[in-house]
């Protein structure tokens, strides 16, 4: 089933039905791993208890958890977006990328900003930046007729290998060993939402942007002409739908959204542009689109979980010795059955 | 050849199917007669396998037949037709025929199946070529190639449903013929449909279904157009209202010199000018795919013309659908399943389609839901759509309400011109009835409409002015007074024409 059908199975609103699937596909994916766990020998409850721990034990790691699903978040509201108007936008993780440079550079710019206005002003360029990577692809699609699969894809490798390019170069920490920005200024870091925790204001950020997308979606007229385009391109036509400029404005919303995301990476986790700071985020957001039903409502437990399961995976491999990659594993089952769950409800509710 | 004992089945509350029984026989044609809603399409579905009924049982060439298996279905010698076709655009007629067809090996042997193709074309005259690409062939061949994938198979039974809403006059009398010779040969033929001439015309017995029960059995020599029309409706069908005809009023919309090409860049319109005055019916006769479709789309803003002007007031429109509304213009697309309405979206967001940027529908940026509802609950009432709320998905109606819909929102507007493109295809004589009325009713309030329809009949009912198109250009235009059915017939045919002097192209007619 390709994103593009899926799409149409949920041109209508019902939230239950994609969240019952979500439960169920969860639900046989956690068994699935159990197997993989016993099958290496080792013993699945404890292993899920460790994990279960290392996600919700302590408050710390709840921080973390949340700040890994930060960008989960964002990238997966603008993904949802896109989608619901049969945009196939894959182009989150050059998206992301170029938004962490923006952000970097600006900082290092201006060290001397205040500490409010700084990390505003980088998000912001972050923000410019990844609408001008998502406007390109839009812009190959309606110019050039390349299908936007193809060109939100390739320009993920341009985006990253810019940010390579520039951190060996220009951007780079002279004598630092690797490939990444010198530390940026304080002024510049985004503020600690919990004393004593690693937690940052992006969480906060990126449920803003969740809720925002959504009542863009639902309650606008723009949001109202993304859905009429990815249901019925004739019925869109005929309604005066431009389709044009709907790509474009929501090719370059869901960029700006991963480039926010990028430039918190830098500014609450890393402090520094690092190469390949974003470790498949983009990537991952198409499968939290999808998992969350393409609604943007969806992609908060979808987001979260996903932020949780990682920040429980390092646990569990302390504790039983199961490698962290069983947690990539659990991502992609998740998202098989969830998906298997749910063009299976939809083909049930079509008979 | 089939019985069919007792059949039930209920949707929910619905109860399409209240226990009807069904015979056909061998080497036989048998109607099936309903409005839209009446249960013909479950039968149908419920004889073919794809729905389980509650109740009922079947026997098909003396044997039993399990319901609710279509593999059962097609392994006993049935074949269904649907009125939208089962085919792959790309592939050729053989390719199509072959594909999921295990009785043609596991090896594709196409030279072979081409050739049964030619022979079978043949035999019944469906002059198809098999190396053909399925795509490319006119609706009327499409459906040939359908028919003949069921012939092939070794289908007794054919199913047709509603085999001739997308077809020209000169398809549905080729069609007919088929329909004949299978007959002749000893197979039987089910054919569902709206239209009483064809049924009349060509099948052997009518069953005519009304709200899931039988209304009645006729055996077509003995019956009569206003005795079918009184079972399936239940009532007598009032005569059209007819209205003494008066001085035209002033200018609305005029088309100047309308060139348009279609996305394969075929010219289709070639010079197409006129004007339709106020409180008139403008209507336009013709053969599927001469330009009507391209017409309406462009006086509708939904495609560019390559050459000409629309004016609407006497002031040219220039641009999309946006200018068209703003100045006015409403439109009933020709196809209301893909194109007038978004099925997956509910009857409050299909009632604002086109009109989500304006107020009361948006206020300071954010969407009225409520306004939309409200509308909606208005369009319901006015226009007696059948729906449980505003919130369903349209696709959830019956084609009659779902073209109930679009009206409600066209003429929901108060539109000072109307284009209705095929507004009645596929409805149910009651539901044909409502749309006029609502047509004529919006003329008389002094509208302009422009009326495209491939029915003549009902062309010569509801025009005050008519013309012919053929080939992307109108030749000729007459009054319904004045029309015979050979002269009309000629010019569809495009075998007459009669330049239409600047006088009947502009609404004066002597």
């Amino acid at each position: 089933m390709t994103a593009a059908a899926l799409a149409r199975s949920f041109a209508v609103g019902g939230a239950a039905r994609p969240l019952a699937s979500a439960v169920l596909g969860i639900a046989v994916a956690l068994g699935t791993a159990a197997l993989l766990v016993l099958l290496s020998g080792r013993n699945p409850v404890v292993a899920y208890l460790a994990l279960l721990g290392g996600a919700v034990g302590t408050p710390d790691r709840v921080a973390v958890a949340l700040n890994k699903a930060t960008p989960y978040l964002l990238t997966g509201a603008g993904v949802a977006l896109c989608f619901r108007a049969r945009i196939v936008n894959i182009g989150a993780e050059g998206q992301i990328a170029l938004g962490g440079l923006a952000a970097t550079w600006l900082a290092l710019r201006l060290p001397q900003a205040p500490a409010v206005v700084l990390p505003v002003l980088c998000a912001l360029a972050g923000a410019g930046a990844g609408a001008v990577w998502g406007g390109l692809a839009a812009l190959v699609r309606l110019k050039r007729r390349v299908h936007e699969v193809l060109v939100t894809l390739l320009l993920n490798f341009v985006g990253v290998l810019i940010v390579g390019e520039v951190l060996h170069g220009e951007l780079g920490e002279p004598g630092a060993g690797f490939p990444q920005s010198p530390l940026l200024p304080a002024a510049g870091w985004l503020p600690r939402l919990v004393r004593g925790t690693d937690l940052h204001v992006g969480i906060l950020v990126a449920v803003a942007a969740v809720v925002a997308c959504h009542l863009v979606l639902w309650r606008t007229p723009f949001g109202f002409r993304l859905r009429v385009l990815g249901a019925s391109e004739g019925a869109a036509r005929y309604a005066g739908i431009g389709a044009a400029r709907a790509t474009l404005s929501v090719m370059m919303l869901a960029g700006a959204l991963a480039g926010v995301a990028g430039a918190i990476e830098v500014l609450g986790v890393h402090y520094r542009l690092i190469e390949g700071f974003s470790q498949g985020f983009g990537f991952a957001a198409v499968s939290i689109a999808l998992i969350g039903g393409l609604s943007p409502l969806g992609v908060l437990p979808a987001g979260l979980f996903f932020g949780f399961l990682e920040s429980g995976a390092l646990a569990m491999q302390r504790a039983v010795g199961v490698p962290t990659p069983l947690v990539s594993v659990i991502q992609g089952l998740t998202m098989i059955f969830v998906l298997a769950a749910m063009a299976l409800s939809a083909a049930r509710a079509r008979v | 050849m089939l019985a069919m004992r007792g059949i039930v089945k209920s949707y929910g509350a619905v109860r399409a199917n209240r226990g009807i029984d069904l015979d056909v026989p061998a080497g036989a044609i048998v109607g099936l007669l309903g409005e839209n809603g009446s249960g013909k399409t479950t039968l149908m579905n419920v004889l073919y396998g794809l729905v389980r009924p509650d109740a009922g049982s079947a026997t098909f060439r003396g044997r039993p037949l399990p319901l609710g298996s279509p593999r059962a279905a097609l392994a006993a010698g049935i074949g269904m037709i649907h009125q939208h076709f089962m085919l792959v655009p790309a592939m050729s007629v053989t390719e199509n025929v072959m594909l999921g067809w295990r009785a043609a090996g596991s090896w594709l042997r196409a030279a072979a199946i081409a050739e049964r193709i030619v022979q079978a074309s043949r035999a019944y005259g469906l002059e198809l070529d098999p190396g053909a690409v399925v795509g490319m062939l006119p609706l009327g061949l499409q459906q040939r190639v359908e028919i003949l994938k069921a012939v092939l198979r070794g289908a007794d039974l054919l199913i047709l449903d509603e085999p001739t809403s997308s077809l020209s006059p000169p398809e549905v009398t080729a069609l007919l013929a088929v329909l004949r010779r299978l007959r002749d040969e000893g197979r039987s033929v089910i054919f569902i449909s709206h239209k009483l001439g064809e049924v009349l015309e060509v099948c052997d017995e009518v069953v005519v279904l009304r709200d899931g029960e039988v209304a009645g059995r006729r055996a077509v020599a003995g019956a009569s157009r206003e005795d079918l029309a009184r079972l399936m409706v239940g009532r007598d069908l009032p005569p059209p209202v007819e209205r003494a005809s008066r001085a035209p009023g002033a200018e609305i919309l005029v088309v100047a010199d309308l060139h348009a090409c279609d996305a394969a860049g075929v010219e289709r319109l070639r010079g197409v000018s006129f004007s339709v005055r106020a409180g008139e019916i403008f209507a336009i006769a013709g053969v599927d795919g001469n330009g009507q479709a391209e017409l309406a789309e462009v006086v509708g803003g939904v495609a560019p013309p390559t050459r000409g002007s629309v004016f609407v007031d006497g002031a040219e429109i220039v641009g999309g659908v946006a200018t068209r509304l703003a100045a006015g213009v409403a439109h009933v697309p020709a196809d209301r399943a893909s194109v007038g309405l978004v099925r997956d979206m509910t009857i409050a967001d299909n009632v604002v389609l086109r009109d989500v940027d304006r107020p009361p529908f948006c206020r300071r940026g954010w969407l009225d839901r409520d306004a939309a509802r409200e509308a909606a609950r208005r369009g319901i009432e006015a226009f007696d759509i059948r729906a449980e709320g505003v919130d369903v998905p349209v696709r959830t109606l019956s084609g009659g309400n779902q073209q109930k819909v679009i009206l409600a929102r066209e003429l929901g507007r108060g539109p000072r011109v109307l284009l209705a493109v095929q507004p009645t295809r596929g409805l149910d004589p009651g539901a044909t009835r409502f749309v006029i009325d609502r047509v004529r009713a919006l003329r008389d309030g002094g509208a302009a409409i422009l009326y495209v329809s491939t029915e003549l009949e009902e062309i010569l009912g509801v025009a005050d002015r008519l013309a012919v198109m053929h080939a992307g250009r109108l030749v000729g235009v007459m009054r319904p007074a004045d029309a015979d059915l050979t002269r009309l017939g000629l010019m569809m045919a495009g075998a007459l024409e009669e330049p239409p002097d600047a006088a009947a192209l502009y609404g004066v007619l002597a």
